[in-house]
């Protein structure tokens, strides 16, 4: 994830050729033993072939209500000097987060904290392509040492999985259905056009080996914005295909999702299928409602006459899902870095709808639960011209306190939906989860 | 040149902006809709421009001041509906109800595709105000005032959907005396 500038002053770096297997291998031993972060990029996107794995951090920034911009910056950007770090500040940031950001108000107790920022000791950075491993570390005794524990490439034992109980579900297929006809309502009113209406699941899940689920996703549905993360008695598993904002030496990129066509994983594919995701009047509606939102969002601080959308209809395939999305590019305006343009842009409008401060207000009343790192977004902040994130949909927490997974799924509603084959959309999403990783 | 634009806490807002940045000669400054409502909003400018937005023009009973301040108005989708319900139109819901999809219609003797997001339509017309151009099914798609210079588009000249965003600002700015 991300184009990777390290800064070596007083750095030790050493690389090493390793395939994907060997490397996952490692990044989970890691996790397990010494209680790595891992980014893992799996198909999705072309092009999308750096994972991370970083351990021991040196600096974390807990962000609370009253964390500030200037805060969030300050430990993104200031890691020259005494506070060198090797490689990008990794973290999450949630969707309570993007309301504070945004201006929209709730009366739901706020799960804390709003993100969670680290810096690390030492990265192992991945690239699939080249098959080979970058290991950097403030430490020569400890780049030695990995570089010595990916030449052995240790195996994880694979451990069992408790079957897990049926979730409670925030809102029962019936009460989806009437949001979702409120929100038509709401649509025909002029108030949205579009609005992402998800459903919480709890399950409790005291025995749960949570990093093995997460692995055991990897490997069966492999999607380009992976992360584990651990922040305190929380680990976060998100299994997300999707990108919100990635710019490159001050080059911006957004990629929003939107159009759905699920297919059967038992039969050939069929690439007629494409064609029927690219033609669907509704599907297509969808994406350009939210390329538009887009555009919108990184103009406040991208260059006039540089926003621009490339690849309108792109497709992948993930989780058996046809997935349709956009590039939308443009180039960051000089006086504003990157976090200007995330914070602003932020939370991602695929995940809101459009206008986005009226859906999140919308959404705030029709959704019983707060939505936490659900709809927040995963980062990796190089520097003020460079960074990476996804949008942090399919994801779950592992709550080791409470004994619980929570997990979400969501439809964007438009005015043609159809209550019940949006629901069923919204279980289709969520099924990787809902199975609790069982086959 | 200076422009004005109102935010009506849209999402689009942003587009309208780098769209009259790069089709005119304009220096653009945005503000919220807020503003204009609380009064500490000065109106100077060459020409104001109304964003689109959520809700009816109801619900924004102070774009009355940027209307009756004499000075060039361009209302976009909820802008263009502001305008004809103050000069005694009338607001409903649009059967079909059309969100990101295109059209083409004809404007100043140019047939071009168009971006429309709208749930609503400007059903009745006020009677100083002149239709300029309608969608097949006769949804008033722009529209201005007899005597004064307001003008109203229903469609969105700022969207990547729209064939030529520039060709709407540039017709805007000569309609309205500013070109």
């Amino acid at each position: 994830m991300g184009d990777t500038t390290l800064p070596m002053r007083s750095m030790h770096s050493v690389s090493r050729s390793l395939d994907s297997g060997r490397f996952l291998a490692l990044a989970a031993h890691l996790a397990r033993e010494r209680g790595a972060d891992l980014l893992l990029s799996g198909p999705g996107y072309p092009g999308e072939k750096r994972s991370i794995v970083a351990l021991d951090p040196l600096a974390e920034l807990h962000i609370d209500a009253d964390t500030t911009r200037e805060q969030i910056k300050t430990f993104c950007f200031d890691t020259s000097g005494p506070n060198i770090v090797p490689g990008p500040t990794l973290g999450y940031l949630s969707y309570e987060l993007g309301m504070r950001l945004r201006g929209v108000a709730t009366t739901k107790p706020a799960p804390l904290p709003q993100g969670h920022l680290k810096q690390y000791a030492a990265l192992l950075i991945h690239d699939a392509e080249g098959e080979t491993c970058t290991i950097t570390a403030r430490d020569a005794g400890q780049a030695r040492a990995l570089a010595q524990l990916a030449d052995t490439a240790p195996h994880a034992p694979a451990q069992a999985r408790p079957s897990l109980p049926e979730p409670v579900s925030s809102l029962t297929q019936e009460r989806y259905e009437q949001g979702v006809r409120r929100t038509l309502e709401h649509i025909l009113d002029g108030q949205t056009y579009q609005l992402n209406l998800s459903i919480r699941f709890d399950q409790p899940a005291p025995d749960l080996d949570s990093l093995a689920l997460f692995l055991d996703l990897y490997s069966r549905h492999p999607a380009p914005f992976y992360a584990w993360f651990t922040s305190g008695q929380q680990r976060i598993l998100s299994t997300s295909p999707e990108r919100f904002l990635k710019v490159t030496d001050g080059q911006v990129m957004s990629q929003p999702v939107k159009g759905t066509l699920a297919y059967d994983a038992n039969l050939a594919y069929d690439p007629a299928l494409e064609e029927i995701l690219r033609s669907s009047p509704k599907e297509q509606a969808e994406l350009s409602m939210i390329v538009d939102l887009i555009r919108n969002d990184i103009s406040h601080h991208c260059e006039y006459g540089s926003v621009r959308v490339e690849g309108h209809q792109s497709i992948f395939r993930v989780d058996n899902l046809l997935q349709m999305y956009s590039n939308v590019r443009g180039e960051l305006r000089p006086g504003s870095d990157c976090l200007d343009l995330l914070f602003d842009a932020f939370p991602g409008g695929s995940v809101t709808g459009c206008p986005k401060h009226r859906a999140m207000e919308l959404i705030d009343r029709l959704e019983p639960h707060s939505r936490g790192v659900y709809c927040g977004s995963f980062v990796c902040i190089e520097n003020k011209q460079t960074m990476d994130s996804s949008i942090c949909i399919r994801t779950a927490v592992h709550d080791l306190d409470q004994g619980r997974l929570t997990f979400y799924a969501g439809s964007g509603i438009v005015v043609d939906s159809d209550p019940a084959s949006e629901y069923l959309e919204t279980m289709a999403k969520a099924a990787k989860f809902l199975r609790g990783g069982k086959r | 040149m200076h422009i004005l634009l109102i935010d009506n806490n849209d999402s689009f807002t942003r587009n309208l902006e780098h769209l009259l940045a790069t089709t005119s000669q304009a220096q653009i400054v945005v503000e919220p809709y807020a503003r204009l409502a609380d009064g500490s909003l000065a109106l100077h400018a060459d020409l104001l421009v109304l964003s689109p937005g959520p809700g009816r023009p109801t619900d924004y009973p102070a774009h009355a001041r940027a209307l009756d301040s004499g000075l060039p108005v361009l209302g976009i989708c909820l802008g263009m509906q502001a305008l004809n319900e103050h000069f005694g139109g009338t607001t409903r819901r649009l059967p079909g109800c059309i969100h990101g999809k295109t059209e083409k219609i004809e404007l100043g003797g140019k047939t071009l595709e168009v971006a429309r997001y709208h749930s609503l339509f400007c059903a009745s017309l006020g009677p100083d105000l002149d239709l300029l151009a309608v969608n097949r099914d006769r949804v008033p798609m722009a529209l201005r005032h007899r005597t004064r210079p307001l003008l109203g588009y229903q469609f969105h000249p700022e969207s990547f959907l729209t064939q030529d965003g520039g060709y709407y600002v540039a017709y805007a700015l000569h309609a309205l005396g500013l070109a």
